[in-house]
């Protein structure tokens, strides 16, 4: 079965351990989550994962299956494929110096980044991407020196079905 | 005296219905052993905590309520988790208590502090940590409502003692639960299911576990009569509907019957009923029913597609999705079908003496026949496991009682305790070997304690009887720790514990000392010796189909 990345976005009770319940249900069957990202919604007894996985491709319907019967979460949705808006932050500590000053700034400009802080020999860098996007600045970039890189993984909504 | 956290618990238990406690205390379940005693629930104290949850294990089996165990925190928590694993693996609704330390100690490694939580989560439907006393009551109720529902399940609740001897007012009345929806599933599949079963020419049904947790065991023989058909059942599947009724087949998988794995592989249409298609039933899962159109009943979704591909999925209750089906099948006379397999019976049934139990299975018939009809048998796992359910006949459900998917050695001395205690009007026989006996031996003590008038038959050959076959089938008879010895007198033991006890040589007939159990009032031990070269047959040695089955060495 082909293997593909998953992004899978889950309501779930804002309570400890359902994270752990959650983690269990996709180590116990030998995947690795790529990416995850948690937050509370609107209602704060309610909080959004948004996580991101490698698998076969009949993954969603066991994974799902096995979520679903997980008492803590409300609704399981897969964004894998369906018309969304996905983004991930990054942030990208960049060493500056006389030669490369130039070349990078260009790059920042181009890629549209923002930056967060530059002093003489160092820049960090701002990224809001989808994560292919995001992928390809960070292998751009990675030439010049990057001394230290953090992400959020990616969140996800779907692109709203306009009525008439 | 005061109303405290403890007082609720057992006021949730009661609304719930329970009667019967397994338990072992500790210093963090004072409060409740307390408030418990002055209530109509009866704590059984068993002499090890796995004990108390197989306990409970026994006890939902033989009567289908939920049953309850109690531990105390650390080393008694970490104790019932084999138990808790063995509900889980065979889908048994309990609701396992656990005391915990005081909550301001939390994380602090206090003493008989562990994360039960943590440990249990993979074998638990799931699990509640009661942080407030005023959650006492809804984490109680909704334990009950999840283990006793859907696909049914271990449940644990997990509370600290300050929590349970903390004052609390009056806690809001239970309100009446709505009766649970038990959907029959997809009305056109059923269609559809039905008309591909009528259709077939060489249908089998395969009765898995499921039909007896969702009660609809007098609805699987009323289909099975309807519709004619020939079926076949998982070892958690054996005496949902009669044994001896004439489309019985046997069971299938590793240890199964011969006729009925042939069968199945013959099959051109399989209606499958409450299992999940553990490689146990199923052996090498690419050979398995190769011709067959396969539909498939489950209450849970994730049983549905888990281990083999299905043509045919329906999600249901198993008592209404056979409601909802019976008025559509038309039955047919398939006489290719039944003449083939009226053959296979008969040249398969000359292939293996007494059933491939040899002395053992002679000594669990002529034991069925000196005990009621009723009586329950309790099977540990081993040889002894598959002699018994090879030979038993389940004439009403619940008769037979196993760790079939956990497969826990030690299981049927205290599962024996709760199914008496559940079932008191029934007799109970527990039959283990020896090498199970020794893993929960102190339960004799519980017994002997209560006079439960338990049959206790320990199949005695000194070894390790199934790891020897496999040794001596598949290791080219290198035999190495499954030797066990005669060093220990087990019917000395027995009368220890202040049971009666006799021992029996199979090369003897054991007719007589049957007899004496049987007729005994109180509690009974009889151990009986048998060859440690006699195995079980036939076999499907690992990785192979379950039509190459080994009857002989």
């Amino acid at each position: 079965m082909a293997i593909e990345e998953r992004t899978i976005s889950m309501l779930v009770n804002n309570q400890p351990g359902v994270l752990s319940r959650i983690a269990g249900v996709f180590s116990s069957r030998g995947y690795n989550i790529r990416s995850l990202c948690v937050a509370e919604t609107i209602n704060p007894e309610v909080s959004r994962i948004t996580l991101t996985s490698r698998a076969e491709s009949d993954f969603t319907e066991k994974i799902k299956k096995q979520l679903d019967k997980l008492v803590d979460i409300i609704s399981v949705t897969d964004f894998t494929g369906a018309p969304s808006v996905q983004r991930e932050l990054m942030l990208v500590s960049l060493l500056l110096t006389v030669e490369n000053r130039r070349e990078v700034l260009r790059a920042v400009d181009l890629f549209g980044c923002r930056v967060v802080t530059m002093s003489e020999d160092h820049l960090i860098l701002e990224i809001t991407a989808n994560k292919d996007k995001t992928a390809a600045i960070l292998k751009y970039f990675e030439p010049f020196g990057v001394e230290e890189m953090n992400r959020t993984g990616a969140i996800a909504v779907f692109r709203q079905k306009r009525e008439g | 005296m005061d109303t405290i956290g403890a007082d609720i618990v057992v006021k949730t238990l009661l609304e719930e219905g329970v009667e019967a406690i397994f338990g072992y205390p500790g210093a963090n379940t004072l409060p409740l052993n307390d408030r418990l005693t002055g209530s109509r629930i009866r704590h059984y104290l068993m002499r090890h905590e796995q004990g108390a949850a197989h306990a409970a294990d026994g006890y939902a089996r033989a009567t289908g309520k939920v049953g309850v165990c109690l531990s105390t925190s650390g080393p008694g928590a970490t104790n019932m988790v084999t138990g808790i694993a063995t509900a889980y693996m065979d889908s048994t609704p309990m609701v396992a208590i656990t005391a915990q330390v005081n909550s301001d100690l939390w994380g602090r490694d206090a003493f008989q502090e562990t994360d039960i939580i943590g440990i249990t989560m993979p074998i638990t439907k799931h699990s509640f940590m009661v942080r407030d006393v005023n959650q006492i009551a809804s984490s109680f109720r909704q334990a009950f409502e999840l283990a006793g529902s859907g696909r049914t399940g271990p449940v644990l609740v997990d509370i600290p003692r300050d929590i349970l001897s903390a004052p609390c007012g009056d806690q809001p009345k239970r309100r009446p639960a709505a009766p649970p929806s038990k959907p029959a599933g997809n009305p056109e599949q059923i269609e559809r299911i039905a008309q591909a079963l009528s259709r077939s020419e060489r249908p089998v049904i395969i009765i898995g576990g499921g039909v007896k947790l969702g009660n609809a065991c007098d609805r699987a023989t009323e289909f099975v009569q309807t519709a004619q058909v020939p079926f076949v059942t998982t070892m958690m599947g054996i005496g949902s509907v009669a044994t001896t009724n004439g489309f019985n087949l046997g069971f299938i998988g590793t240890h199964g019957n011969e006729l009925a794995n042939r069968t199945v592989h013959q099959a051109d249409f399989i209606l499958a009923l409450g299992t999940r298609f553990t490689e146990r039933s199923t052996s090498r899962i690419e050979e398995f029913a190769p011709l067959a159109t396969v539909a498939q009943i489950d209450i849970d979704p994730t049983s549905i597609g888990k281990n083999i591909r299905v043509d045919l999925p329906l999600v249901g209750d198993i008592r209404e999705a056979l409601a909802a089906l019976i008025p559509l099948i038309v039955s047919r006379e398939r006489k290719a079908w039944q003449e083939r397999i009226r053959t296979d019976r008969q040249t398969l049934g000359e292939k293996l003496i007494d059933g491939g139990c040899g002395q053992a299975g002679t000594l669990i018939r002529k034991i069925q026949a000196a005990m009621p009809r009723e009586t329950i048998a309790v099977a540990d796992v081993g040889l002894n496991q598959i002699w018994t359910v090879r030979t038993w006949q389940s004439h009403s459900p619940r008769s037979l009682l196993t760790s079939g998917g956990m497969g826990t050695m030690g299981f049927s001395l205290p599962a024996a305790i709760g199914a008496r205690v559940g079932a008191p009007d029934r007799d109970v026989v527990a039959i283990c070997g020896d090498g199970g006996f020794h893993m929960n031996i102190q339960e004799l003590a519980t017994i002997s304690t209560y006079r439960l008038p338990i049959k206790i038959v320990v199949i005695n050959n000194g070894h390790l009887g199934m790891i020897r076959q496999m040794q001596d089938l598949f290791y080219e008879a290198r035999f190495t720790t499954s030797f066990l010895g005669d060093t220990v007198d087990l019917t000395a033991v027995a009368k220890g514990f202040g049971i009666q006890a006799e021992r029996v040589a199979m090369d003897e007939d054991p007719e007589e000392a049957i007899a004496r159990m049987a007729s005994a009032p109180g509690p009974y031990m009889l151990e009986a010796m048998v060859d440690p070269n006699a195995y079980v047959y036939p076999i499907i040695p690992p990785g192979r189909s379950n039509v190459e089955m080994i009857c002989g060495k």
